[in-house]
């Protein structure tokens, strides 16, 4: 297939946090709120001049400022955010919106503020205490707390607008931008795929990464390009696959998968498209933060929900992705030293395997995955597995 | 020169030769003690002697039970005067506590006793909870018997046996759960893919106490359990005021379940009598730390903190264990007023972070060799605040103050600043002039600000003596290793020699 409009330039956004869509944002005004979880709901960070910004640390290398003040246990992501924001790397943040739902994600940003590493004299932060199981009074809980820790400084602090009107022209914009990538992931399901992978891995993250008004504009004319895309003639395709797990921006990850023919039909992990990427509903009569709060609440699909129906849920959710979408199997990724992916791992390619008969396998990654030769290996022996199961069951293996 | 402590301890399991020489008065009452315990022992085992002997041979956990007495000369070790009498007072009465909840526990097993229709009524009586949750809320039920689930299999064991999560952690690595979460969590994780949790209960609360990996060894023993099972969402942020509201719907929803389950209606004025038995214990506890504090601190070791977590856990709303603290108390005033300090203290030491399970008495032998005195622990210094019995919406803001502050989590959750500002605030209040910070490797929420730590310290100039251990998991860190970072700092740093060098390097790593 030939490349896909803008491609190059979404991989240059890629190269650093403070991007050139961060800087014109900053420069037209903006005020950027950095976040790392899908607790924080994205819509409401992108309230008047405010515009959010999931962090990455891309390019990342030694970690040895970061293994020195949270130790060499924690997870590389958390590691690596620690270590850009002592090089200097995300003085361009006003505001960090931070949730204590993971205690290494949250020691980041307290480390950042007692060290005081944002060499950027307006620079706040909050965070919030969030439930981990969905109840009417944990949602107005939740809603509160996103209250009390970002939307108030935000207005407070910032002067952004956090009005009704404010916060539904966001969730409008925020709409706009999922309706795009809901178009693109059915593109998915084709037979044979006009999108790779790797592609849509880059359009993820440059949708986390960038203020979506500016980034909207190049991601309407990159999806009139994929409308009238031509497929490969021939599915090259060895396996189709769902992958499942913890924080993952570096497209590397999806490159190896490509490399090996392995085609992901659905992102179900943290940067990913699902969830994130649907639009949220809103009514008339109820306030927007509330119903914003309650959808990112009920959608989460964080293994840190411990009640036994949301467990069944993300169950379900990855079973009937897997149908949905067409995967011949699921791979479940973690993030090394990552607790709640390390359990939700061990625990789900088991019983995905043998209470819903999907092939599934585990892996626990680094941080940044480029280059590594043994993910390579056990996914192409996970791809070969398939393609066995494939034959046995009289289809074709390529 | 006199024999060597270590000296008198077989190599490999550390068994002492003999018993201490302690002094006539001390050795005798050490010995008393003793039998005292043995005699609980003995009541417990021959009540129920088939009960107890199929448990033995059902439970690979149950083993640890047989050397209690060997782990409490272990807590009990170079103890003497009103230190040595609480330390004994507090331990036996933890055995008469914890053999009368095995009775009940064993009596109502369905591993034990299939199709039982005795054990199937008593279970209707049994509400377990997750072992990090305080007892307390259970108060309200007291027709049922409210018993943490995890305590007895696990926490207890691992305390009194090193060896013994090492089998249950190495079937959960086995299961594919990566080495590097904390052996707590992997350890009850380990017990439910081993079925080796007893059958027991009508209805479970789960919490997500302490920690990420408890909230996720959570999901796996409930598939395993297969109780009817509610998670109590405890909040984290919890110096904050606005979060209470949802921590007290917590609780009332609890209620709510449990009464369903138990069948049983909520007794509030039973919950009041305990909440004002609790305020009691709690009293005892300052009066404790409040005599710490002074030149001639009585109450430290490990029994200290073992007793402590206890009675948050266990026992708390118990008027025996009220008596105990008020009996302890008589004997530590006792000895305060009159001046005497039986032990040679060379540094007053506050002990930061998670004490070692695998090494439960590691104080004793801080104070043995080096001289370093622990007066004060964190994992002592938790459920502080007393609960206003006034209404029954006050009491269920105390409990749920309670829950917040409850062990391991009071410092590692709520913000950075309660586990870093905490520690230099209690190093002052407790006329402290070293540190010993426990680096334990698989927490990640202090593991991730170890940096501010050092840091601190070399700005306040107060001396820091880091000690890697990985909770109850000897085979990462073994009581050797933990002991070789001490030796090292205070011989590099402090350039001191030990007080009693036999014990400076002796080889314990078959010991209980």
């Amino acid at each position: 297939m030939k490349d896909l409009k803008h491609i190059r330039f979404y991989e240059s956004l890629l190269e650093e946090a403070n991007n050139p869509l961060v800087r014109q944002a900053k420069e037209e005004g903006g005020v950027a709120v950095g976040y790392t979880c899908y607790y924080v709901p994205e819509p409401l960070l992108n309230c008047g001049r405010a515009f959010s910004v999931r962090l990455r640390a891309p390019n990342t290398g030694s970690l040895d400022i970061s293994q020195y003040y949270m130790s060499s246990f924690i997870c590389g992501y958390t590691r690596a955010l620690f270590e850009r924001a002592f090089e200097g790397g995300y003085n361009f943040l006003d505001f960090y919106a931070s949730s204590d739902t993971c205690q290494q994600m949250v020691r980041v940003v307290e480390n950042i503020h007692e060290l005081k590493l944002i060499d950027n004299p307006r620079f706040g932060y909050g965070i919030i205490d969030a439930p981990l199981k969905v109840s009417p009074h944990g949602t107005r809980f939740y809603t509160d707390q996103i209250r009390r820790q970002f939307m108030e400084p935000l207005a407070r602090d910032y002067g952004v607008d956090v009005s009704e009107e404010a916060i539904r022209a966001a969730v409008a914009e925020h709409n706009e931008l999922c309706a795009i990538f809901e178009e693109m992931s059915a593109l998915r399901k084709e037979t044979i795929p006009r999108i790779t992978p790797r592609e849509f891995h880059i359009l993820s993250l440059v949708s986390y990464a960038c203020p979506t008004a500016l980034l909207l504009p190049y991601l309407r004319e990159t999806l009139e390009d994929l409308r009238s895309r031509e497929p490969d003639a021939v599915d090259p395709w060895r396996a189709r696959v769902i992958v499942v797990g913890s924080e993952l921006d570096d497209y590397a990850f999806s490159e190896i998968l490509e490399n090996c023919r392995c085609y992901v039909a659905a992102d179900r992990y943290c940067f990913g498209s699902i969830p994130g990427r649907q639009p949220v509903p809103l009514t008339e009569d109820e306030p927007a933060l509330d119903q914003v709060c309650r959808f990112y609440l009920e959608t989460n699909q964080c293994p840190r929900f411990m009640s036994q129906e949301k467990v069944q849920e993300r169950r379900e959710l990855v079973a009937r992705l897997a149908k949905e979408y067409r995967a011949d199997g699921i791979i479940y990724e973690q993030a090394k030293f990552c607790d709640f992916w390390g359990y939700e791992r061990t625990l789900n390619t088991q019983v995905l395997r043998e209470e819903y008969g999907i092939p599934t396998l585990g892996i626990d990654r680094e941080y940044v995955v480029q280059g590594s030769g043994q993910l390579a290996t056990r996914i192409q022996a996970f791809v070969e597995s398939l393609e066995i199961k494939k034959i046995r069951e009289g289809g074709n293996g390529k | 020169m006199s024999k060597g402590i270590a000296e008198n301890l077989h190599p490999g399991t550390a068994i002492e030769k003999h018993r201490r020489w302690r002094g006539l008065k001390d050795t005798a009452y050490d010995y008393g003690q003793w039998c005292r315990l043995w005699g609980i022992l003995l009541k417990w085992a021959l009540a129920h002697p088939a009960q107890n002997v199929k448990a033995v041979f059902r439970y690979r956990w149950m083993f640890s039970y047989l050397t209690v007495p060997s782990f409490f000369d272990r807590l009990c070790a170079g103890q003497r005067g009103a230190g040595l009498r609480a330390a004994r007072n507090n331990l036996n009465y933890l055995a008469s506590d914890v053999t009368e909840t095995l009775t009940t526990i064993f009596s109502a097993d369905l591993h034990l006793h299939p199709g039982s229709k005795k054990a199937e009524a008593l279970n209707k009586q049994i509400i377990c909870v997750d072992e990090l949750l305080p007892a307390l809320i259970g108060k309200g039920f007291p027709n049922c018997k409210t018993i943490l689930l995890q305590e007895y299999p696990m926490y207890l064991p691992s305390l009194i046996n090193q060896h013994s999560p090492v089998h249950y952690i190495g079937q959960t690595e086995l299961h594919g759960l990566p080495a590097d979460v904390c052996p707590l969590p992997s350890f009850e994780a380990g017990l439910a893919i081993e079925d080796d949790f007893p059958k027991i209960g009508c209805c479970m609360l789960t919490s997500n106490m302490p920690c990420d990996g408890s909230i996720m060894t959570s999901m796996l023993q409930d598939r395993r359990i297969g109780l009817p099972t509610q998670p109590l969402n405890i909040p984290l942020r919890w110096k904050r005021e606005e979060v209470q509201e949802y921590a007290v719907a917590e609780l009332l929803s609890a209620i709510e379940f449990l009464e369903k389950y138990t069948g049983e209606k909520y007794d509030w004025d039973a919950l009041k009598e305990a909440c004002e038995i609790w305020n009691e214990q709690n009293k005892a506890k300052f009066e404790k730390w409040e005599l710490n504090r002074t030149q001639l601190p009585p109450h430290t070791g490990s029994s200290a903190w073992l007793y402590r977590i206890f009675e948050h856990q266990a026992v708390c709303g118990e008027p025996k264990a009220l008596k105990n603290d008020r009996k302890v108390n008589k004997l530590l005033q006792k000895q305060v007023a009159a001046g005497i300090c039986p032990k040679t203290i060379r540094h007053r030491a506050v002990l930061w972070n998670t004490p070692c399970n695998n090494y439960a008495n590691f104080n004793n032998w801080l104070l043995e060799c080096w001289g370093i005195d622990s007066v004060c622990e964190m994992i002592d210094l938790h459920g502080t605040e007393l609960i206003d019995t006034g209404t029954h919406e006050s009491m269920l803001y105390g409990i749920a103050r309670m829950y917040q502050t409850s062990t391991m989590r009071a410092h590692t959750k709520g913000g950075y600043e309660l586990m870093l500002d905490g520690l230099w605030e209690k190093y002052d209040e407790f006329n402290a002039d070293m540190v010993i910070l426990f680096d334990q490797i698989s927490c990640k929420g202090v593991g991730a600000i170890s940096g501010l730590f050092e840091e601190g310290a070399r700005q306040r100039n107060i001396r820091l003596c880091t000690v890697r251990q990985d909770l109850m998991d000897p085979t990462s860190i073994s009581r050797r290793e933990m002991r070789n970072d001490v030796n090292i700092f205070m011989q590099t740093v402090m350039n001191e020699t030990p007080l009693d060098p036999s014990l400076v390097t002796f080889d314990d790593d078959e010991s209980w």
